[in-house]
């Protein structure tokens, strides 16, 4: 709610703002809903003033229509689509991670996603030499294991030590500091500050699900409002940045149906744009093996369960095992 | 002036009738909620409707120019372009470019923004006379933000909404236009519908998981309200069910669609 003073616009003088006040109009908001005839007979203030007043404030204060057809050519050379590092997920998500959007993986505690997570970081640092934003949330992140898929793709120690350089990794252990990173994030992205951080094309996030879990259940809608809160904030970063974040989730069963379904709940469920499954393949054997199966819940722009085989062993190296597209439930 | 409105004023009729339950729909000045779960098509159909208004008379559309007002950050261009690309004869940059032309986008990131940006808004409806078609997608997004800024009173909670539905209201009746807008299903239909303040009049509500939510204000403006849900047949991801209720004169319809490359096909 911002309260009406001087220093908001030109024409708003003191001697307004107390006329005003004087008939319970305090707020930008009060200001812009309320009659301006009726206010200038009661304040005795000149009509003209108020309709120039008011539309200096909205000016300010709302956002501006854009023409599709500009659109289009902004996002025609903004957009990118950045590779997985695992070309048939690539394919399952329709050549690759779109910026702009919010990617979500999901899956079981051990069903691949941060073996994904970091396949996707070192893919983009080695293969398209951009930055990444790693925020950490479980502890997953082994500096160990990512040098490991990088020394597979490359033998070049050099090119090894600048991929590693390029990622960033931040430990987040609350959703506060979740939001004080990513807004850390905003800030020099908007400040377009080139110093050692070189172009950001991708946030990942592991996980999501571990920060907001605390807040969520009981009566009390304040966790609900911090987790759109976060949500929107990933939004607008993808949107206006042309990011592309990818975000984990862990799984639910659904109490009628028995299917598996994104945690967070209903609410969250609105957010990605695109969302995979991630399970472990169904296998006789007793040994744990590397394989997983991928199936796109949900996206903008293929149908859903299509499915895919995945080796997670070394995420960043081609797979021998074809697409399989099947119907889903 | 009179003359583009008056013109106007007939061409929705041919909008899309598969939506609805009696025919002539939308006229202007109605008001059409879309309710339903993720994923279960509602941007997909404002898609359809976009494209069936930017796309020129001769592409069989009805040419005229749409507002779309994004509340979440969920507008995807580049789908649009395909539907454009499925949907047009001639595929050509320019003749795509034509018709974004006449689609105007804005995107707000709170209530208070929204109600700002529609009180903005209002300039671009006269300067514009053939902008009749106003898509919202979607009312809800601030819902949970607002309930928590507004602490325990539940009229500062909603506000801002109420007041953003009262404005709509003034703009869709000054200046005759049809609203669409998408709702989004936040909560579980309470097993004891004596909880609910609104009596339901539609029939059809018991069987969809409807609770309303948002303020009087908005419930009390819709004209026909449109649920969303997934086909549950197997094999059949791409299967979607809309029931359509026209709440004032009780009539309900039950159809279905599928979404392919080109869009919403009924």
């Amino acid at each position: 709610m911002v309260v009406l003073r001087t220093g908001l616009c030109p024409g708003l003088t003191e001697e307004m703002i107390q006329l005003l006040r004087a008939n319970s109009i305090r707020t930008v908001v009060d200001f812009v809903s309320s009659d301006l005839e009726n206010i200038a007979q009661k304040c005795s203030l000149s009509y003209k003033a108020l309709v120039a007043v008011r539309r200096v404030l909205l000016a300010q204060f709302s956002a501006f229509p854009v023409n599709g057809a500009d659109l289009y050519e902004e996002l025609k050379s903004s957009t990118a689509i950045l590779p997985t590092g695992s070309p048939s997920l690539d394919q399952l998500l329709d050549s690759g991670l779109y910026t702009g959007e919010v990617t979500e993986l999901m899956g079981a505690p051990g069903s691949g996603k941060t073996q994904v997570c970091l396949g996707i970081a070192a893919s983009v640092s080695l293969g398209l030499k951009q930055h990444v934003l790693f925020l950490d949330s479980t502890g997953g992140f082994t500096a160990s294991r990512l040098y490991q898929m990088l020394r597979a793709q490359t033998e070049d120690e050099e090119e090894q030590v600048e991929a590693l350089q390029r990622i960033q990794v931040v430990r987040v252990f609350d959703i506060y500091e979740m939001l004080r990173a990513l807004q850390e994030l905003r800030d020099r992205l908007s400040q377009q500050v080139v110093s050692s951080m070189g172009p950001l094309k991708i946030v990942v996030i592991d996980s999501v699900s571990a920060v907001i879990y605390p807040l969520l259940g009981g009566k009390q809608s304040e966790g609900l409002a911090i987790m759109m809160q976060l949500a929107r904030e990933l939004k607008s970063l993808a949107r206006e940045f042309s990011l592309a974040v990818v975000v984990t989730n862990q799984v639910t069963r659904d109490s009628s149906t028995g299917a598996l379904k994104p945690a967070l709940g209903r609410s969250w469920s609105f957010v990605p744009s695109t969302r995979v499954l991630l399970e472990s393949k169904e296998t006789t054997l007793e040994k744990a093996t590397t394989e997983r199966v991928a199936s796109l819940a949900k996206s903008p722009r293929q149908p859903t369960g299509i499915q895919v085989e995945l080796n997670i062993e070394n995420s960043v190296m081609p797979e021998p095992s074809p697409v399989t597209s099947t119907q889903g439930p | 002036k009179l003359l583009a409105r008056l013109e106007g004023r007939s061409s929705l009729k041919n909008l899309e009738p598969y939506l609805f339950a009696e025919e002539g729909s939308p006229v202007h000045g109605d008001v059409i909620e879309f309710h339903g779960p993720e994923g279960t098509g509602k941007t997909e159909m404002l898609y359809h409707l976009v494209a069936r208004c930017i796309i020129p008379k001769s592409g069989g559309g009805l040419e005229v120019e749409v507002m779309f007002i994004d509340t979440d950050y969920h507008f995807d261009m580049l789908r649009l372009v395909t539907i454009l690309e499925n949907r047009l004869a001639q595929r050509t940059e320019d003749v795509i470019k034509q018709c974004l032309a006449r689609l105007f986008l804005v995107s707000c990131n709170s209530s208070t923004q929204l109600l700002f940006t529609l009180y903005s808004l209002e300039n671009l409806f006269c300067a514009h006379p053939s902008l009749c078609v106003l898509l919202l997608d979607s009312i809800s997004a601030f819902y949970w933000i607002d309930r928590s800024n507004g602490g325990e009173s539940l009229t500062l909670q909603e506000m801002n909404l109420k007041k953003c539905a009262n404005f709509l209201e003034k703009l869709v009746r000054q200046h005759h236009l049809a609203l669409f807008a998408t709702t989004q299903t936040l909560m579980q239909k309470s097993a004891n519908s004596a909880e609910s303040f609104f009596p339901l009049k539609c029939p059809h509500e018991t069987d969809t998981d409807y609770r309303p939510y948002l303020c009087k204000s908005w419930l009390q403006m819709v004209t026909h309200r449109i649920f969303f849900s997934k086909q549950c047949n197997s094999g059949n991801s791409k299967g979607f069910t809309v029931v359509s209720c026209h709440l004032k004169r009780n009539q309900v319809v039950k159809r279905s669609f599928s979404v392919e490359e080109c869009g919403v096909q009924f």
